[in-house]
């Protein structure tokens, strides 16, 4: 019997009742997981999630859907005494001494931890494919990628292994894997979820955010990851709110955006097409929907490239091979502890950045570059603020084409930024975005749209992306329907 | 405008980066940082509205927290995650040139 399958409710309702036992949920993601077999993970955490299970046996089930139910961590936040690796050589056999602050709130919450899900070498890529460990591959066909960087959660949701998974977004990095495996992610706004325990990459960009197969559960999970954190001074104190509590609402009134660009040449025919289509579902249901001029949305990709990479050689610096992760043996003397060090433990992606990024904010250079592209950053913010004071809602497609093959090929270093260039501004803003399926294209790979709120109105963008849900009534578990057409 | 980085500037970035490079590392990268860095100067033509930067996304939302001593990790399990240690110090190789190895 797969439980996993049921609405959440009846899950809860069975577990209630004691007609079945977390441990039950526990064994069925794990052959859920050996049955798709999409290298959605790095390491699995069976011992402990079944200690888990039992131990949950012995309290009463609460009123919380979450209670029991199995979720995969993406392997660059911390778990205490699992293996955390951020997909890279240097942290192979790295063991946290503390959970990161969403790890607590999860556990707090009676979920069990399955494993730690397969992503880009310290989350910089767009395919996953500078995964240390190999590349994940999406449940819809497998010679794709499942996107970047938290591929693993991407297509462990898209296979239906579990409910739910947590992601990380920098650049894309939740919202674009989203839409190449036909699941809802979320990135929350900026200071939403404390980033205490993730594996810093860009830390003015990094967010976490909940990974799901559909709305609602993304809501209900991000109900629990969000709030001050003392360990995260840029995490930010706000009312407790239910982001489920628009969901079931019409639409009627709401006023929505387009960003011209979103609808440029750069968008393949099929999406852009596709989300023409949501437009009219839109109109017809009493939204209001106006193209848009947000200006420096074509810059988005040089100010990632600028304050990512400079940002991340900075994170990065602390991989030295003194304090934890891998280390060369018998170094001649500090320096080539370092470089040695480095040089094994970095894969080729990550190498390139430190470097630019290095490069970047050395000298005169961090006036020349890093203060321009904060300048531009803020003249971005102030562009979609003016935009928020007239609209609801933005919204645009998630990417500029679908899936691409694995084979394809990885020389061109630009590539993997151009994957994001749709993403990309929305952390640049510091604001919320989601990807929701839409549709399908010619192969049957899924297609995403993008749902940007302004900074802290996710339940609004739950509203607009549960309706939309609704209505499209979309097919999208893999294993079912018209899979590999 | 050339095509690729000399094998000094790769050398002086890698430098910069504590990276050391094999020859066909270098080779590699003297296409593929210049790639980068040509994208990377398109900034340069971008106009913006004012010279105000931006450096946190909610500054109206941000705190300090009193300098008190909270939960601390046990030095026991820190010391366990470095790859040379002994007894209750961190191992390193020798900084400073003239003195006795570590």
């Amino acid at each position: 019997m797969k439980y996993l399958d049921k609405k959440i409710e009846e899950i809860h309702k069975l577990l209630k009742e004691k007609k079945i036992k977390p441990i039950d949920l526990v064994e069925e993601a794990f052959q859920n997981i050996e049955n798709s077999d999409c290298n959605s993970y790095i390491t699995l955490n069976k011992e402990e999630a079944r200690n888990v299970a039992k131990e949950l046996e012995k309290i009463e089930v609460e009123d919380n859907l979450l209670f029991g139910l199995p979720i995969a961590i993406k392997d660059n936040i911390v778990t205490k005494g699992l293996r955390t690796t951020c997909a890279s050589h240097i942290l192979d056999n790295f063991i946290p001494i503390y959970d990161a602050t969403v790890i607590e709130k999860i556990k707090k919450n009676h979920m069990i931890i399955i494993g730690k899900t397969n992503m880009d070498e310290f989350a910089m890529g767009s395919s996953s494919r500078t995964s240390y460990f190999g590349a994940p591959t999406n449940p819809w066909n497998k010679e794709k990628i499942s996107g970047g960087s938290s591929g693993g959660s991407a297509s462990t949701i898209s296979a239906r292994d579990v409910l739910f998974a947590l992601g990380s977004d920098t650049g894309g990095s939740i919202r674009q894997p989203a839409s190449y495996t036909g699941i809802v992610g979320m990135k929350p706004t900026y200071g939403r979820i404390s980033r205490y325990g993730l594996i810093a990459f860009a830390s003015s960009l990094d967010q976490i955010g909940p990974m799901t197969k559909n709305v609602y559960e993304n809501a209900l999970l991000l109900n629990i990851l969000v709030g001050k954190d003392e360990k995260d001074l840029t995490s930010v104190n706000r009312e407790e709110e239910d982001f489920t509590r628009f969901i079931g609402k019409n639409i009627k009134g709401l006023k929505i955006g387009v960003p011209n660009y979103f609808m440029s040449d750069i968008v393949s025919k099929d999406i852009k097409n596709k989300v023409k289509e949501i437009i009219k579902v839109l109109e017809e249901n009493g939204a209001t929907v106006d193209f848009i001029d947000i200006k420096y949305l074509e810059n988005a990709v040089t100010l990632y490239q600028i304050i990512a990479m400079g940002e991340a050689s900075s994170n990065l610096a602390r991989f030295d091979g003194i304090r934890y992760g891998h280390s060369i043996k018998d170094p001649k003397d500090i320096d080539d502890l370092y470089f040695r060090t480095r040089s094994e433990g970095f894969g080729e992606e990550v190498k390139r950045r430190i470097m630019v990024g290095s490069y970047l904010l050395s000298g005169e250079n961090a006036k020349i570059y890093y203060n321009k592209a904060l300048s531009i950053r803020d003249d971005m913010r102030k562009e979609f603020k003016n935009a928020f004071q007239k609209y609801d809602l933005l919204i645009g497609p998630t990417t500029t084409t679908t899936a691409y093959n694995l084979s394809d090929s990885m020389d061109d270093p630009l590539k993997s930024f151009l994957d994001d260039v749709l993403v990309n501004p929305v952390n640049m803003a510091g604001l919320p975005g989601l990807n929701l399926p839409i549709g399908f294209d010619k192969e049957h790979m899924p297609i995403g749209m993008q749902i940007i709120g302004n900074s802290f109105e996710e339940a609004k963008i739950y509203q607009l992306a549960a309706f939309l849900e609704k209505k499209l009534k979309l097919e999208l578990d893999p294993n079912r329907g018209e899979k590999n057409v | 405008m050339k095509d690729k980085l000399s094998k000094e500037e790769v050398y002086h970035v890698a430098n910069l980066a504590r990276i050391s490079l094999t020859d066909e590392e270098v080779k590699k990268y003297q296409i593929q940082l210049k790639q980068i860095l040509d994208d990377v100067e398109k900034i340069n033509n971008v106009k913006g509205y004012d010279d105000d930067i931006l450096i946190a996304c909610w500054e109206e939302n941000t705190s300090l927290r009193k300098d008190e001593i909270g939960e601390m990790l046990n030095p026991k399990e820190v010391l366990e995650n470095a790859p040379h240690h002994s007894g209750n110090y961190i191992a390193v190789p020798i900084v400073i040139n003239g003195g006795e190895g570590a």
